[in-house]
């Protein structure tokens, strides 16, 4: 599936065993926890320089989870 | 025909989702079948999905091999029927549904709370977790892998139940417990209630996620980590800041775990089929335990809680778990037992306590007992083998214990009180309360949420009648809060449970995030 949104930071899971900051998408339908396929949930540097950046991209929806398998930033 | 084991499947689902190779699979079961009888077991497959199987058990078969309403009717069934000691649920959620709750924690991140929680219940089908309080049955679910059709694997684990010996005690005595730098006071509590000491425990960080063979090898796996949905690894925490290394990976235990061993994980999504595909292929850690020869996993499929200091909640259940284990329970009633416990310690479960209950489960054949019971010395003599023709037990101490197991589901089912939401508000003075406290603590206020105590109707009998009044006057208030981020300081989330009975505050509780 393709999407695309807004990726902000956000408290992720409150007040769980595994609260954490983490990066949402925020598409103009729902908001999905962000995370790439292969990286660590809770937070990958490698999409740290996403925050604040429009990008597309195809991933596996899980809850309300996204888990990218490609993405492209379209407007930074 | 009576039954000590049933094993309930959706036979359909498995011939299409193994095509050619289900005979393998089976074969396999059959090869179960024969060794349970060989261990004194009389063991029967029922397919949920056969018209002449739920017909002699005076059930309906179930058309719709995902609708969770008919398989727990199918399964409610066979379990009225034949009243089975162990009930098996062979395959993973796309074989046999789990059952979706709602979510208690409401916003935490879960829309639901897949579960096997109502399959221990008598209780009928529902999605308020609040409805099966009081679990009765002995279960457990031997999976195969989410989406993938892969006989070798599901063959195997057949095998490993097929194939299973009792160990003594001191087998399982050496212990591999990790934790969560954060949580290592937490985590040694637990270990030193169950092995008398914390010794032996690892952190991470400085530790994982390549652990020796020696550490992998011991029989007995405690671990409190962070996990992630569809995540073949475990994440560990420092003490003072947020980070997550990597502190136990699916890919480096393969070969690596001894035959026989148990693991409580009290990790998010820590038992959680996922089909691997979603990681690369890369199956989950419970599932990559489970194919190297472990026994049984009892974990969670969502997000967990716990508290940081002292016990609760996730530590509470996998403790109780693993002492009944040591014990020389059989897997299926160390995890009915588990659930039991951490019922009973509560006058009434609160949205954490009610989510606790629903997503830890047991994967594993549950009539497997890793530790060998240690007999009385009257076992040894003559006159009881001659009683029990040679039997190193009374062959009516299982039913016996289940005897037990039963009243005390039905005691809890029909005595025990759980939140449900409410529009209510707080008392004022409630109010001011919890906004001076999170002012004390540092808080930041995020949200609130009340709640009524809602407990069975009927319950208040015998000298409960004492408590009727305050008991219908019970609520439960939370403020969540998040501290100032301090120079060096980790932001961490903390809620502030007050519990409120004739408008009057009666408890005050404050849990930190894990």
């Amino acid at each position: 599936m393709e999407y695309a949104g807004i990726v902000q930071r956000r408290r992720l899971s409150t007040g769980s065993k595994s609260e954490h900051e983490g990066l949402v998408l925020v598409t103009s339908s729902a908001e999905y926890a962000l995370r790439r396929q292969g990286g660590n949930p809770f937070w990958d540097e490698e999409l740290a320089p996403l925050e604040g950046k429009r990008i597309e991209c195809d991933g596996l929806l899980r809850g309300h989870q996204l888990i990218m398998t490609r993405w492209k930033v379209i407007e930074g | 025909m009576p039954a000590d084991k049933v094993i309930v499947t959706n036979v359909s689902a498995l011939k299409a989702k193994y095509g050619k190779t289900y005979p393998r699979v089976q074969a396999a079961i059959s090869r179960l079948v024969v060794a349970d009888r060989k261990r004194g077991l009389t063991t029967r497959l029922l397919a949920l999905d056969s018209a002449a199987d739920m017909r002699s058990v005076k059930g309906v078969a179930v058309s719709e091999g995902l609708d969770q309403r008919q398989v727990k009717a199918a399964i409610d069934a066979v379990h009225t029927a034949l009243q089975p000691e162990y009930l098996m649920i062979l395959g993973a959620p796309d074989v046999v549904p789990m059952q979706e709750l709602s979510n208690p924690m409401r916003g935490d991140g879960d829309d639901v709370v897949p579960s096997d929680l109502p399959y221990a219940c008598a209780a009928p089908h529902g999605r308020n977790p609040r409805g099966f309080l009081g679990p009765t049955r002995v279960v457990g679910r031997l999976p195969d892998l989410l989406g993938k059709g892969d006989a070798g694997y599901l063959v195997r684990l057949l095998s490993t139940a097929a194939r299973y010996r009792s160990r003594a005690r001191s087998d399982y005595q050496e212990y591999f417990g990790i934790s969560a730098e954060k949580w290592k006071g937490s985590t040694g509590l637990s270990l030193t209630k169950l092995f008398g000491a914390s010794a032996a425990m690892e952190t991470i960080p400085p530790k994982g996620p390549k652990w020796r063979d020696a550490e992998l090898e011991r029989r007995l796996h405690f671990i409190n980590c962070h996990g992630g949905a569809s995540d073949p690894d475990f994440y560990g925490e420092p003490a003072r800041r947020e980070a997550f290394p990597t502190a136990h990976s699916a890919k480096l235990l393969k070969r690596k775990i001894a035959n026989g061993t148990v693991i409580a994980a009290e990790c998010c999504y820590g038992a959680e089929l996922y089909d691997p595909s979603d990681s690369g292929g890369q199956a989950g850690i419970c599932s990559t335990y489970l194919y190297d020869g472990a026994y049984g996993f009892f974990g969670s499929t969502t997000i967990a809680y716990g508290p940081s200091e002292g016990n609760g909640q996730a530590d509470l259940i996998c403790q109780y778990f693993i002492e009944a284990v040591l014990g020389g329970a059989s897997l299926g009633r160390a995890a009915l037992e588990a659930r039991q416990r951490f019922a009973a310690a509560y006058t009434h479960l609160d949205p954490a306590d009610l989510k606790t209950m629903a997503q830890f489960y047991l994967l594993g054949d549950p009539s497997v007992h890793p530790v060998g019971a240690v007999s009385h010395a009257l076992a040894r003599t003559k006159a009881f083998s001659a009683a029990f023709k040679g039997a190193k037990s009374s062959p009516g101490t299982r039913a016996l214990r289940r005897e037990r197991l039963v009243r005390t589901g039905t005691n809890l089912q029909q005595t025990l009180g759980a939140v449900e939401r409410a529009r209510r508000n707080e008392p004022a003075a409630v109010k001011r309360l919890l906004a001076a406290a999170a002012r004390e603590s540092g808080l930041q206020e995020i949200a609130r949420e009340s709640y009524a105590v809602e407990f069975p109707k009927g319950v208040q009998k015998g000298e409960l009648k004492i408590f009727e009044k305050a008991r219908r006057s019970r609520s439960v208030h939370v403020l969540l809060g998040e501290r100032a981020k301090g120079k060096g300081k980790a932001r961490a989330v903390t809620a502030l449970i007050a519990t409120v009975q004739d408008g009057e505050l009666v408890h005050l509780r404050r849990v930190h995030q894990r």
